[in-house]
């Protein structure tokens, strides 16, 4: 996006999508953000994603409902469907028509409830660290970007600085001491809403690096740009010229990070969930779901494979998703 | 050049101090008490200052810090008693600088865990990098050549899968199917060149090192092949081709030369980071590097092996971090460092 | 006891895994399990796969139950020892006898065999008794071990040898002195002992140590045998173990081989894999029986997920003892004042379904006290009166309107989090909300005994568990419900719930009196009615242990004196 040509392209974005009130009086028929939806719909294998990801969003948001009509039974056991070993009894792990994706071994709940209320959580989670990584990653940047001098300074040490940090080890070491904090200093209800804070809050902290340093480079590139000199002569203050006229421009390169970095929580939380931290029980994560599965590889195959598919499945669409969307914005673009 | 040098290292130096610091009081603030871990089930409360005290963790954290960085530049001696230092001379434990701490745990200095750790994670991350970096170039090649083939889409996809499901999931996944079941690899366990020769080494670290490789593979397979398609529809390739120059050497001289910097960008990163231990994959398969000891440390509370972990880890990701910056300057001689 | 989490959130079986707990004894409960297979010929090279690491191989610092009893066999000799059998006597070992007390307990004597040497070649005197008891007092250097000496000798004020001052010395020297021929070490307790050669035999916290062989936490794992196996370079290492070999210098005839240790086996080769998923793959490998593990056998229990595949000839190589290990549940007494309430808990828990939650049969007993079978002490009444453990919620729902609360009443559950305890948690909230409670779950990680000791925590009831340190219900209730050494202004030590009852502490400081064994623990049957009326703690269940091993093992048994481990001193090769 650093090529001139494309400066009129994101001029005509922004106009597009932020003064469309008015009648248009541009020869040219098609706006880019148009043109742009064209070529993502003729893209098979991004609308297949698309339809997945919305497919995985709709199954999220109707869990709880179904769990409080009874539909779907995360909860409540069936140890008398378990064989003496505490295994579900009969063929691919209990599977039956009550229970299509068989039963959870010790105490038989039902897995496909358990999996599908999962996603709800997991989803929730990821998309409230996302949000959080992506509003930290902008304002940094645009500050970064926009300031230079000692503020940019400041925010490249702090970028590296987290860099720098084992994360993996972070999360864990500090898990315990940190739900405390969170329960007892800013009083969020011990237990489960403290624990997705933490989890939430540390994904988010540790996120924002990437996006902050891409779009350090696009306001670096548009502060160029000759609406923002026009804007710069016109005396507008600096925060107007950032976040009014800058940020709008940034859209679509805010859009594909979110599609990008969504998955990546999304294994994070499982990853978080395998080393013991996240929501915690009966509350099911695909992490902790995962995370007690993969003791029955050999011994009950269904429940080993199911919630690692269901996480491999999310991540690959999502992912895909965000290329398609990448290369349907910017077609030029290859980052 | 150098006076680049000179300044990232500088940085770097700084850096470290910040992360030393922001670990020192995250970890040591912890409503934990490693004393009464240290001490045993049935310790007094008498007992356990005791033990606090030998352990150093009653003085106040500004003056921990400031032990723990006098002992970077200078070294330190153990047990930290004096009087029991001068009246038992066959107890002390000398750490020369730039001495890590001490860990009461193991009963010996973090210096030497982290040497003892360090040759089996640098043998993981080694071959791991080795075999990503062979897989993702030569993968990415393919697919940017049959662009839009199935040889295509297979490539992209298979590594999008494998990096899709989580690395613990991956890791069993091998030792329960490939090792137990199907005994087509043996258990692996750590084997040192000198203990086994390089071969017992190698084939001991292939299912890590996979585990490894296959989280990084699709990253690389992606970027190959992106850089390789925009090369290949630029002038001076075209030009070469025109010459009638034959396609390999077209690609591999000119096509992949432009993919080589953001390569080594990503390789050297991904490369430190992992140089820290790859904690996940180093504890299912008990691999002894700094990922399991991070993970044994955290798990007793070991503070100053803790801190130590990290404190190397953060170091790696430093260097390699200058390391990289300077390389630009040989890989491509646009780049101007100053 | 503590748990120590590992990250091994896949150990299904991690209850116990590495408990801090040492030897369990007594007839009773346990069966002593024989393999059949009583060939026991010398020789061959026994294979020990270990799914996690010691923390130390120094006598004084030892803690671990299955290390401490294996050491016992292999490198350790103590005083006195436990034989390999369920009998919960103890028999001399390097002393010429069980030890002579007077003073009504207060003072113990035992005097050193001849012959009996360490792994260098010198021998073994009473001075390396006292010099090895004295260590213990070190808790600035030697600590993780056993230190049950220094509260019977706390008079003393005595800071361990390497800082003592000449005074302080020679006031310990003459508490634990030594005969002047330097064979007979006699100890001069503040009060009665009654069983501690129980205790000498258990821990080693009264063991020879060569002083000059000391250098602090550089001993920490450096071994210095008198025992029929040496480590072999004389170093343990943490994460791989090592490989024991014949000490030339042990003299069978200075012990007795076939009460205490058969050592058949010439080589035993320590395999330490501390992964988390060590443990599943090791049984895993014991039950496929390839030819390099056909002489293994291993710490590491069968995982529930693992049982269907002991069948047909693997099941020959299996057993199932129960272990001196009980897990219950600890209502806070800073929470939970009305005892009508704690019952309703204690009736509506649904102990059958729990049980089934942890893998069944095969993992776990319903439990009727804390005290384990092991120790050949009766249930409860308080909990034995409702014997079919199905959870009775009508039952809890009267008491509970007894109490006049309002319901559903909220209950916080804490416990150590790992998914199989997330599980059988789950079990115990659901038959506790029928009976009127609203319970949360609360699973906490790392530091968890910190935690529920805190005297200000929000839990309701919170999971424990525990094993003997010896054969005694005297290192069972008094260390988990005397409020008087456990409860300060910050913690409530292991009196997890905080519980602090007149009666029941009158009860066992008449315990601690007592010169006579069988009179202490009739009066300790008594304090445990006592907890029971209160409901000071839930019983749950006897932890069982499921061991496999290769199938050219011979001899392979468990017993009391082995905490229910493989009594390694039977165990002998094939050729």
């Amino acid at each position: 996006m650093t090529s001139p040509a494309n400066e009129v392209d994101e001029i005509a974005t922004d106009e597009a999508t932020h003064h469309s009130t008015g009648p248009s009086t541009a020869v040219v028929s098609k706006s880019p953000t148009r043109i742009a939806m064209e070529r993502f719909r003729k893209d098979k294998l991004s609308m297949t994603a698309f339809s997945i990801v919305v497919f995985f969003f709709v199954a999220a948001v109707l869990a709880p409902i179904l769990v409080k009509t009874g539909v779907l039974d995360p909860f409540g056991t069936n140890q008398d469907l378990l064989n003496e070993f505490s295994l579900p009894s009969g063929k691919w792990g209990g599977m039956s028509s009550s229970h299509p994706l068989g039963l959870e071994p010790g105490v038989g709940r039902d897995a496909l409830s358990r999996v599908w209320y999962g996603i709800t959580f997991s989803l929730a989670m990821s998309i409230s660290a996302t949000i959080i990584a992506i509003v930290l990653g902008v304002v940094l940047g645009i500050v970064s970007g926009a300031s230079g001098g000692w503020a940019d300074t400041i925010i490249g040490r702090l970028i590296d600085l987290t860099l720098s940090f084992p994360q993996t080890l972070m999360l864990l070491a500090l898990s315990s001491v940190l739900v405390t904090f969170i329960s007892d200093k800013l009083h969020v209800p011990s237990g489960n809403p403290s624990q997705a804070v933490y989890v939430v809050a540390i994904l988010g902290l540790f996120g924002w690096t990437g996006i902050a340093r891409l779009v350090r480079g696009q306001v670096l590139s548009l502060r160029e740009a000759e609406f923002v000199q026009a804007a710069n002569l016109m005396g507008a203050s600096r925060a107007r010229i950032y976040f009014k006229e800058i940020l709008p421009n940034l859209w679509a390169p805010i859009l594909v990070s979110f599609t990008l970095i969504m998955p990546t929580f999304v294994s994070a939380e499982a990853a978080l969930g395998y080393l013991g931290v996240s929501i915690g029980p009966p509350t099911p994560t695909l992490g902790t779901v995962l995370n007690d599965s993969l003791s029955y590889a050999d011994t009950d195959p269904l429940y080993f494979f199911v919630p690692a598919v269901t996480i491999m499945v999310i991540v690959v669409s999502f992912n895909l998703l965000g290329d398609g969307l990448r290369d349907a914005l910017d077609p030029k673009g290859n980052r | 050049m150098w006076a680049y040098a000179v300044r990232r290292a500088a940085i770097g130096v700084v850096l470290l101090v910040a992360v030393a610091l922001v670990t020192f009081v995250l970890f040591f603030a912890t409503a934990a008490n490693p004393a009464r871990l240290a001490c045993g089930k049935n310790c007094s409360q008498q007992q356990i200052k005791v033990t606090e005290k030998a352990l150093g963790y009653d003085q106040p954290l500004y003056v921990q810090f400031g032990t723990f960085m006098k002992g970077l530049v200078v070294g330190r001696e153990f047990p930290a008693d004096k009087e029991v230092r001068e009246r038992n001379p066959e107890l002390v434990t000398d750490c020369g600088p730039p001495c890590l701490g001490y860990s009461v745990n193991v009963g010996t200095t973090v210096n030497s865990l982290i040497v003892q750790a360090a040759p089996t994670t640098i043998s993981l991350a080694v071959v791991a990098l080795v075999m990503w970096l062979i897989g993702g170039v030569l993968f990415g090649i393919l697919a940017a050549v049959y662009k839009g083939s199935f040889i295509d889409r297979g490539v992209v996809g298979l590594t999008l899968i494998a990096y899709a499901f989580p690395t613990f999931f991956i890791a069993v996944f091998f030792l329960k199917y490939v090792v137990i079941k199907w005994e087509i690899l043996p258990y692996p366990g750590y084997v040192t060149i000198a203990d086994g020769g390089v071969f017992t080494w190698f084939e001991n670290l292939l299912l890590p090192s996979f585990t490894l490789a296959l989280v990084f593979m699709a990253g690389y397979v992606r970027m190959t092949r992106a850089f390789v398609l925009e090369s290949l529809g630029e002038d001076y390739i075209r030009t070469a081709k025109s010459k009638g120059l034959r396609t390999r050497p077209v690609l591999f001289k000119h096509a992949l030369r432009a993919a080589l910097t953001p390569l080594v960008t990503m390789a050297g990163l991904d490369f430190a980071t992992l140089l820290g231990g790859a904690i996940i994959t180093e504890s299912v398969f008990a691999y002894p590097g700094l990922g399991l000891l991070t993970v044994q440390s955290s798990s007793s509370f070991d503070l100053p092996t803790i801190v130590g972990v990290v404190l190397v880890a953060a170091f790696f990701v430093i260097v390699l971090n200058i390391l990289v910056d300077i390389s630009y300057a040989f890989i491509d001689p646009r780049v101007r460092l100053g | 006891m503590k748990l120590r989490r590992t990250f091994a959130a896949t150990a299904a079986a991690a209850l116990g895994a590495t408990i801090l707990a040492a030897c369990g004894g007594g007839g009773g409960g346990t069966d002593t399990n024989s393999s059949g297979d009583t060939e026991s010929a010398k020789g061959g090279t026994l294979t020990v796969l270990q799914h996690f690491p010691f923390e130390s191989t120094d006598p004084q610092r030892i803690y671990y139950g299955v290390e401490l009893s294996w050491f016992r066999r292999l490198l350790y000799r103590g005083l006195v020892a436990f034989p390999m059998d369920d009998s919960n006597e103890v028999v001399p070992d390097l002393a010429t006898d069980t030890g002579t007390s007077s003073e009504g307990g207060k003072v113990w004597s035992f005097t050193l065999k001849d012959g009996v040497k360490w792994e260098d070649g010198s021998d073994i005197t009473c001075e390396d008794v006292q010099y090895g008891t004295s260590r213990v007092f070190a808790n600035d250097l030697i600590i993780g071990g056993p230190n049950y000496t220094l509260s019977y000798l706390s008079s003393l004020d005595y800071p361990g040898p390497y800082k003592a001052t000449a005074k302080q010395q020679a006031a310990f020297d003459k508490a634990v002195s030594c005969s002047s021929d330097n064979k007979t070490i006699t100890f001069h307790f503040d009060k009665p002992w009654a069983d501690f050669p129980l205790a000498a035999a258990s821990l080693m916290m009264t063991d020879p140590y060569k002083k000059s062989f000391d250098q602090g936490d550089k001993s920490k794992f450096k071994v210095l045998s008198n025992g029929p196996y040496k480590v072999e370079g004389g170093t343990w290492s943490k994460n791989k173990g090592a490989t024991l070999v014949r000490n030339d210098e042990y003299d069978p005839s200075t012990d007795e081989p076939d009460k205490l240790r058969l050592a058949l086996p010439d080589t035993i080769d320590y395999q330490i894999d501390p992964s988390d998923t060590a443990g599943e793959l090791f049984n895993d490998r014991l039950i496929a029986n390839a030819p390099a593990d056909q002489t293994a056998i291993t710490t590491a229990r069968v995982a529930p997920s693992q049982f269907p595949k002991i069948t047909g000839s693997v099941e020959d190589r299996y057993q199932n003892p129960e272990s001196p290990y009980n897990d219950y549940l600890v209502p806070n007494f800073n929470r939970l004042k009305d005892v009508n309430v704690r019952q309703a808990l204690a009736a509506a828990l649904p102990l059958n379904d729990y049980v089934k939650a942890l893998g069944g049969d095969r993992s776990a007993t319903a439990s009727e006290t804390i005290v384990n079978p092991a120790l050949d002490f009766p249930d409860n009444p308080a909990f034995a009166d409702d014997a079919d453990n199905d959870g009775d919620p009508d039952a809890a729902k009267a008491l509970l309107e007894k109490a006049g609360v309002q319901t559903p009443y909220p209950i916080k559950l804490g416990y150590s989090k790992s998914p199989t305890m997330d599980k059988a948690m789950a079990v115990i909230k659901e038959g506790w909300d029928k009976a009127g409670f609203d319970v949360t779950l609360a699973p906490l990680t790392d530091t968890y005994y910190d935690v529920i000791s805190k005297p200000d925590d929000d839990y309701d009831v919170t999971w424990a568990g525990w094993g003997a340190d010896w054969p005694s219900a005297m290192t069972v209730l008094p260390p988990l419900f005397d409020g008087r050494p456990n409860i300060s202004s910050t913690t409530c030590g292991n009196d997890y719930g905080c519980y602090d009852s007149d009666a029941f502490n009158k009860l066992v400081d008449q315990a601690a009196e007592a010169t006579d064994v069988d009179e202490q623990k009739s009066i300790l049957e008594d304090a445990d009615k006592q907890l029971g009326e209160d409901v000071a703690y839930i019983p749950l269940e006897i932890t069982k242990f499921n061991w496999l091993y290769g199938s050219k093992v011979t001899g392979f048994t468990t017993t009391a004196a082995s905490s229910s481990y493989p009594e390694i001193g039977l165990i002998g090769v094939q050729q």
